[in-house]
């Protein structure tokens, strides 16, 4: 259970991201997090794993205070929760194997991952990983000679060896073309499904949204303005969310 | 109508504006000219024109090549004063095929002309007349050509000389020619010696600045450091546990540092020592973790701590034995054919030999001060209300008196390091002010766009001025600044102890303002230590890359004397502040989404700089030190002039004897690897990047 109290962000220029959110996430669902740019989905799903800080506002994950952990507990805490971005966030220049190791530096001894070592067990989890994403056989490429949609599997591929309880998904199909974007939510949808793995996704497009979401949170300059079952959201609501003259673009 | 005008009379008042511009801009100019001496009367001067003439001429025929010559003599003699009876002054025999001269007239006064012939030289050679007086000491007369018949003739004038008398001088012509090849001279000889030097001793100031410059490169690193914040409580704990854990450090692990060394002089025992305390480390660490403790509790963090403590121990007994070894190495290749490779890894262990101890001591600062921290945390999160100023005033005391403590140190070292506790003093002063302010306005440090921060700002200027004025006075400052001495030696007894008057009081300010800044922040606030690193860093960085190579040389060349060791280190210390700033500029440079996804996997903050930070700036880096490298070997032909060794020093004494044709060939080695070497260093900057 992910309890969201009154978070609040400002950040130094003044800048007010977030407006007293408060909601709650049971266990296994898949929520969608919708919004125009800058109504805060980023600086809420960073929120939840502290790379941003609150300004105010709690957040409790499984009865623990995240807003209040100090370095260590905080790294604890982030290691059961798994993250991918919409600009995959690899390191271009190491091999996909490196990058998908590097899920796992939170539960490895911190001198010995510093030499890049790392156990047979792990080795074989991210090969492992990277079967379950389909792409095992690229393990030894550089991350940059892969396509988009391979590298957001890294990407997934790198959060599954946190083995997550929640995943945080930051516009993850964003640089992504239609067809690509499908594949890439259908990973997602199966670890919502098979794993039981609670999913926090930020997506652009409501028909994205509304194919895969269990429940759709709308932002709109850092207020919560709609939260509730992806059916209810019709013309009208659709307006105050992406504004009047917002027309909808279906993606196939 | 007006609309027209207003712009109009704007545009005169800029024209104006600009024409002044203009006009204060030549007269700065001028006074430039002035200052700088520019005359043109100088540069037409007919005897310094004669002088550069002759130098450059002689730059630009550098003795680069060498050929031997053979050589041949003949000579006549002449008389000073005729003979009265008009008698022809008896001349040497001439043998058959042999070259011969004839002057005349053969005697005469001194000023006259006497001609020279000379016949059956070899072809084309050089012809030297020397004039030979009867004390035997010759002197160069004038150099001709000998024609393709052996054939030459020249004037010379008798040369003024003192005696004389009944005794014939001597006319001597050396007929000289090349044989052979031509091959490279003495001088290119030894100028190639030395410009191997300046090679190498750029290369080794690179590479012994580069490790350093690597790990200073994180701490200048704006977008890394400003991340990293702590509690005020525990960042105060840590820096007031610092100087325990140091002499702990120093105490308990220096020790094992040493004997470490000693079991490596014995080869055997410096390897099997090592190899049973990490066999024996793996298996406690085995064992402990078998104790199945969940993480986050108690008995949890005692087992990490333990092992720990027993790693850097382990840790620094290798290091030791590892110097030891080298020690045994060096010693045992002492006169074999490797012996610069036993010099070089005998050096090595020495080194680990004397930093052992410090390594030691700064191993113990920082685990115990971060054991420290870790464990008191858990404590310092109870204070609440009240409590929490109380304990941050405590704490602020103790760590500003260590603070001011630790300046007034540096301060006892030269007068005008005494600048250095007043310039804390004022940041402590203006840090406080702001504090104060917020309190008693309610203002929030992210107030920055409005009234609160000008007022502030004015404010904590004001304060800056009076506390460095107070200070100044209390710490009797103008007896470092104005007279240059040291702090007097005067001391105040507190109790059992004696303090000099001057740390006395300085730590007694460090207490006041740490004080007033740790009840007001309290212990729970955000401290930005590391923005307070990264500016510590950057300072003395900037303050480092400002001082020219050369300078340092000279205080080099005094510590370990004239020689390219000099040179290594002053091009060393300037090399580390200048990577320092270029490698810390690419850190900041780097594409952040890496590194966000490495630390939300829960990796710590070491992790991320090597799976997120590291993987990003090799290659950059790597042009960065090829660049740097580049400008060392420029720097280091001239490091010599200082005595920093290289060619620089070669250089310097041959322009100082006037031998500007082996000046010549310095010049023309130094552009030649300087060029090849730009060259280089473009092509693969330019590959890596």
């Amino acid at each position: 259970m992910l309890k969201i109290e009154h978070l609040t962000k400002v950040y130094e220029n003044g800048v007010v991201a977030l407006r007293d959110i408060s909601f709650e996430v049971p266990d296994g669902q898949f929520v969608v997090v919708i919004g125009l740019s800058g109504s805060g989905k980023s600086t809420l799903l960073r929120c939840i794993n502290r790379l941003i800080d609150p300004t105010d506002g709690r957040i409790i994950w499984n009865g623990i205070d995240i807003t209040a952990a100090n370095d260590e507990e905080l790294r604890l805490i982030r290691r059961r929760i798994g993250m991918i971005f919409q600009q995959f966030n690899l390191v271009k220049r190491s091999k996909v194997i490196t990058n998908v190791l590097a899920g796992r530096l939170g539960y490895t001894n911190p001198m010995w991952s510093l030499v890049n070592r790392f156990s047979t067990h792990d080795r074989q989890m991210a090969l492992a990983k990277l079967e379950r994403v389909g792409i095992r056989e690229k393990a030894f490429t550089r991350a940059d000679e892969l396509s988009g949609g391979q590298q957001q599997r890294v990407g997934i591929a790198r959060a599954l060896m946190q083995d997550p309880e929640l995943m945080l998904a930051d516009e993850p199909v964003a640089s992504l073309d239609p067809a690509t974007s499908h594949s890439v939510m259908k990973y997602l949808e199966l670890l919502n499904k098979e794993d039981g793995i609670t999913i926090l996704c930020s997506l652009h497009f409501l028909s994205l949204a509304r194919a895969y979401a269990d429940r759709i949170i709308a932002l709109k300059d850092g207020l919560l303005e709609f939260d509730g079952d992806p059916a209810d959201i019709d013309e009208q609501r659709f307006k105050d969310i992406y504004g009047e003259d917002a027309v909808r673009v279906e993606i196939a | 109508m007006n609309n027209n005008q207003f712009p109009t009379s704007r545009g005169a008042l800029r024209k104006l504006l600009l024409v002044l511009v203009v006009v204060a801009g030549v007269l700065l100019y001028a006074y430039g000219w002035r200052v700088t001496d520019i005359s043109l009367d100088e540069t037409q001067d007919q005897t310094r024109q004669t002088s550069v003439t002759r130098a450059l001429r002689e730059l630009l025929s550098p003795n680069v090549f060498d050929q031997d010559r053979d050589s041949e003599f003949a000579d006549a003699y002449f008389a000073i004063g005729c003979p009265d009876d008009g008698e022809p002054i008896p001349q040497p025999e001439r043998a058959e095929g042999e070259p011969y001269i004839e002057i005349s007239p053969d005697c005469g006064e001194r000023d006259d002309a006497i001609t020279v012939t000379g016949h059956h030289f070899h072809t084309n050679a050089d012809a030297f007349v020397r004039w030979i007086p009867p004390n035997g000491q010759s002197r160069p007369m004038v150099r001709t050509d000998v024609d393709s018949g052996g054939y030459f003739q020249t004037t010379i004038s008798v040369p003024s000389l003192r005696g004389g008398g009944d005794e014939f001088h001597t006319i001597e012509v050396e007929g000289s020619w090349p044989v052979g090849l031509p091959h490279l001279s003495k001088t290119t000889e030894t100028v190639i010696e030395k410009m191997v030097e300046t090679i190498f001793l750029a290369l080794m100031a690179t590479t012994l600045a580069v490790p350093i410059a690597f790990v200073l490169s994180f701490f200048a690193a704006r977008n890394l450091m400003r991340q990293v914040r702590m509690p005020a409580g525990d960042v105060l704990i840590a820096f007031i546990l610092l100087p325990i854990g140091w002499a702990l450090g120093d105490l308990l692990v220096g020790p094992i540092g040493a004997l470490g060394v000693d079991w490596g002089k014995d080869l055997v025992l410096g390897i099997v020592g090592p190899a049973i305390a990490m066999v024996a480390y793996g298996g406690i660490a085995r064992v402990a973790s078998t104790a199945g403790l969940q993480e986050g509790t108690v008995g949890h963090r005692a087992r990490k701590i333990g092992l720990n403590v027993l790693l850097v121990a382990v840790i620094i007994f290798t290091l030791g034995a590892v110097g030891g070894i080298g020690i045994w190495i060096g010693d045992k290749l002492e006169d074999t054919l490797l012996s610069d490779l036993g010099n070089f890894v005998n050096t090595l262990g020495t080194l680990v030999d004397l930093s052992i101890s410090v390594a030691a001591a700064l191993a113990g600062a920082l685990l115990v001060s971060s054991v420290g921290t870790s464990l008191v945390r858990g404590g310092l999160r109870y204070f609440e209300g009240p409590a929490n100023h109380i304990v941050g005033a405590v704490l602020g005391v103790a760590s500003g008196t260590l603070l001011m403590a630790m300046m007034a140190v540096i301060a006892n070292q030269a007068a005008w390091f005494g600048l250095l506790p007043l310039l804390v003093v004022v940041i402590l002063a203006m840090q406080d002010l702001g504090l104060i302010y917020n309190r008693f306005t309610g203002a929030g440090h992210r107030d920055e766009a409005n009234t609160h921060a000008t007022l502030r700002l004015t404010l904590q200027v004001a304060v800056a001025v009076v506390a460095f004025y107070f200070a100044y006075r209390f710490l009797d400052s103008g007896r470092l600044i104005v007279d240059g001495r040291l702090p007097s030696a005067l001391k105040t007894e507190i109790g059992p102890f004696s303090v000099k008057t001057y740390t006395f009081r300085a730590m007694l300010m460090g207490a006041v303002l740490g004080g007033i800044g740790g009840w007001l922040l309290g212990i729970h606030r955000n401290f930005p230590l590391g923005m307070t690193v990264y500016n510590t860093t950057r300072t003395i960085l900037n303050a480092l890359r400002s001082i020219e190579p050369l300078i340092m040389g000279i205080v080099f060349v005094i510590w370990v004397g004239i020689g390219p060791f000099a040179g290594v280190l002053a091009l060393m210390l300037h090399s580390i502040a200048a990577l320092g700033k270029l490698y810390s500029e690419q850190v900041e440079n780097i594409d952040p989404g890496p590194i966000e996804a490495v630390q939300a996997t829960g990796a710590t903050r070491l992790q991320m700089i090597a799976y997120g930070v590291v993987p990003q700036i090799v290659p950059p880096y790597i042009a960065f030190t090829m660049y740097r490298w580049d400008i060392n070997v420029r720097m280091s032909t001239i490091i010599g002039f200082v005595g920093g060794g290289g060619i620089g020093f070669l250089l310097q004494q041959q322009i100082n004897l006037l031998r500007y044709r082996e000046a010549g060939v310095a010049v023309l080695a130094i552009a030649i690897v300087v060029s090849v070497l730009d060259f280089a260093s473009a092509s693969i900057r330019e590959r890596m990047i």
